[in-house]
């Protein structure tokens, strides 16, 4: 065995594997990995027996290659790639499938030489993109002249009556925003076989595609596109709408001219929306997400502003401020760890740009900026001063928070992480739910009276009611943090709201076919 | 077909609440493959639902050909693994005759299943149950862990060129990929109920 830090712990490659590693023990054991043959060994071992390995590679590679007898060549999203897609909306395209293929299934014949095919009155062109939730293409309108991109809700989505329900919040959301830092929708047609959006086409790349090609960005470009973005959610939160999406992804950047376009509001939602809030569905990537969003908790203004202080930290670093291998984890870090010190990574960021941003970055909401108004201000006049320090002064709130590198760890951080397991986990089984869209997959949830099953309970078969009794230790039961099973059965009711729908649309689908 | 079969009605075929309970746990595990296995064969997005719930239908009719021992997790065992022959059954049935599916009653069909399907047929099912199990787990992996496992174990280039390509640590690689290996393992055997690429036992 070549050198290493200190000594082998198989303790520590169980728990690696249980992604349960703080990100202290993670960057040791990374670094021991480095050189350390024997665990490498004995890791891949404790992960799974050589036949596993070989199974599940064979099993793969059989798949990608087209050789498997079962393969239809439906898009696989397991092939990495580097094509990210339309900005908010990435995910990759497997190799097994062509764009087109997808695109054919739902277009009528194209009447164009160089279009793939035709929706209403659009020729499409090309297939700009697409990812769980739908496919974004280019397309022309003749009549009005114009080059638009066009939205389509993936087919397995467009069956829940959920799915749909978003989709058209998306649109309503969106056109009541009007705003140059808003990407305006121009039509919408939610009744459709498979629900699109029309926007406008614009030349653009993503903050993720422009962050994934250099890195940290200039303190210049920090300010800018922090400042349009604060525009773009001030004008939303004045229509008292949350965008709960804020991320790299759904910022666009125009080519060739300095504007900055807050897209995708599928996950937007009325602050008073009583139907629909605390439903928690969550796509994609939480790497951005507020800590009372990874929590499960209601989200407010602040939310956004959050997640906007994660992505002006993802431009001076190159990196967002909490990384795990697993959403758990991430989630985990975003609720309670502090923030690596933007210093540590980028000298050039000015001390009081970090002290900005840990200001947004706030643990509680109530510690952020008071809204996205007061935050797009200050940065345009950080902006004017950066460009012509002599003449421009830092506005003094800003001037205060430099030099104040001190991160706090939240209070809560050694109360038991107990708490926060379940609610964690309730989200995570909802962004399974959003993943796999409507194929009706729920878990059973836990009885809120707190009855144990099989007790008393008279031996018979019966109908489950909303509630279901899950088998539980009952020692376990006693150290559940106050609150818990409350969560978790509403959470229950959601899901079976969402069975309810789902149902409908099997019962529809049968009187159809009858 | 009058009515669709919904879960709850499925229940009422059971006998006690520990077998109420082990169906549900493997209901809930077993549906969303089911869907992922029909939707593979060809059933359209708008019928799998129906399709998924015959497959169950047939595999809760089947409990009556269950003898008790008291172990609900022996039952649930022994589910898996009829489960698993009335999904090769139907499975080779597609094969032979695509696109043959929706209205048609599976129930008779499904009762003929023999007790030992041969190792082709578990192998091909083993397969679908990886590929669903590894697009399963992929949204918990960031994007670098999940490309790291795929370049080294199913692409099969080395540690070092991949740790260049991506920009990360070799250490880095080992861990993301025992990690997502771990949990496609997982994700599998809990539908299998036993361990991977072992002989069935009929
Ligand atoms: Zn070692």
């Amino acid at each position: 065995m070549k050198s290493s830090p200190a000594k082998c712990d198989q303790q520590l490659l169980r728990d690696s594997l249980d992604d349960v590693l703080s990100e202290q023990q993670e960057d040791w054991l990374e670094e021991h990995l480095e050189a350390c043959t024997a665990c490498q060994e004995v890791l891949a071992e404790l992960a799974s027996d050589a036949e596993g390995w070989s199974r599940v590679e064979s099993a793969l590679v059989s798949e990608v290659s087209g050789t498997t007898p079962l393969g239809r060549g439906m898009i696989s999203t397991l092939v990495p790639g580097n094509q990210r897609g339309l900005p908010g909306e990435s995910r990759i395209i497997g190799r097994d499938v062509l764009p087109a293929d997808f695109a054919v299934d739902f277009l009528e014949p194209a009447q164009e030489p160089d279009s793939i095919g035709r929706l209403n009155d659009i020729e499409i062109r090309s297939v700009i993109g697409h990812g769980g939730n739908g496919i974004v293409l280019k397309g022309f309108q003749k009549e009005l002249n114009r080059l638009v991109a066009v939205k389509v809700m993936a087919p397995q989505l467009a069956a829940s009556a959920e799915a749909r329900k978003r989709f058209a919040r998306e649109a309503q959301a969106t056109a009541a925003i009007v705003h140059p830092n808003v990407m305006p929708v121009l039509t919408v047609h939610s009744q459709s076989q498979l629900p699109y959006l029309v926007m406008p086409y614009v030349d653009c790349e993503s903050l993720q595609q422009r962050l994934d090609r250099e890195g940290s960005l200039p303190i210049l470009d920090v300010l800018r596109i922090g400042h349009q973005v604060a525009r773009g959610l001030a004008a939303a939160h004045a229509q008292g709408l949350v965008h709960r999406d804020v991320k790299p992804a759904n910022i666009l950047l125009e080519r060739n001219v300095d504007r900055v376009m807050l897209t995708d509001f599928g996950l937007a939602r009325a602050m008073d929306d009583a139907t629909l809030t605390g439903t928690g569905l969550i796509a994609g990537t939480p790497q951005y997400m507020s800590p009372e969003q990874a929590r499960g908790d209601s989200v407010c203004l602040r939310s956004d502003l959050f997640s906007l202080g994660s992505v002006m930290y993802a431009m001076c670093t190159g990196r967002p401020p909490f990384r795990a291998q697993t959403s758990y984890g991430i989630l985990r870090r975003v609720i309670d760890d502090p923030q690596r010190p933007i210093g540590d990574l980028n000298a050039d960021v000015p001390d009081w740009l970090e002290g900005f941003i840990d200001r947004l970055l706030a643990k509680e909401s109530a510690s952020r900026f008071g809204c996205a108004d007061d935050v797009a201000s200050m940065l345009q006049r950080c902006i004017a001063h950066v460009q012509q320090p002599s003449n421009n002064r830092l506005p003094e709130a800003v001037q205060a928070l430099a030099g104040r590198r001190s991160v706090s760890r939240p209070p809560s951080v050694l109360v038991n992480l107990r708490g926060y397991v379940l609610p964690l986990i309730g989200v995570l089984a909802v962004v399974v739910l959003g993943a796999i869209g409507a194929s009706g997959v729920l878990e059973p949830a836990v009885d809120p009276a707190g009855g144990v099953p099989g007790g008393d309970a008279p031996r018979k078969t019966v109908e489950p009611s909303a509630a279901v009794p899950l088998e539980m230790p009952s020692q376990r039961n006693e150290v559940w943090h106050d609150g818990v099973s409350e969560e978790l059965s509403s959470l229950a009711a959601e899901l079976d709201a969402l069975l309810d729908a789902l149902e409908t649309n099997v019962d529809m689908d049968h009187q159809t076919r009858n | 077909m009058d009515q669709p079969e919904t879960r709850h009605s499925l229940i009422v075929r059971l006998k006690g609440d520990d077998y109420e309970r082990a169906w549900f746990d493997f209901v809930a595990v077993y549906e969303p493959f089911l869907r992922h296995l029909v939707t593979r064969l060809g059933v359209p997005e708008r019928h799998a639902a129906d399709v998924v719930q015959q497959v169950l239908v047939a595999i809760a009719k089947s409990v009556d050909g269950w003898s008790d021992d008291g172990k609900a997790a022996s039952f649930r065992r022994w589910m898996a693994t009829v489960a698993r022959n009335i999904v090769i059954k139907f499975m080779n049935r597609e094969r032979r005759q695509p696109g043959a599916h929706g209205g048609t009653d599976l129930i008779t069909l499904l009762e003929q299943v023999p007790a030992a399907p041969d190792r082709a047929a578990v192998e091909r099912y083993e397969h679908e149950l990886i590929i669903w199990a590894a697009e399963q787990i992929r949204a918990e992996f960031v994007d670098t862990s999940w490309a790291a496992f795929w370049l080294t174990v199913i692409e099969g280039k080395s540690v070092k060129s991949v740790a260049a390509e991506l920009d990360i640590s070799c250490g880095s690689i080992y861990m993301s990929r025992s990690r997502i290996m771990a949990r496609i393992r997982k994700k599998v055997d809990e539908v299998l109920d036993q361990p991977l690429a072992t002989e069935g036992d009929g």
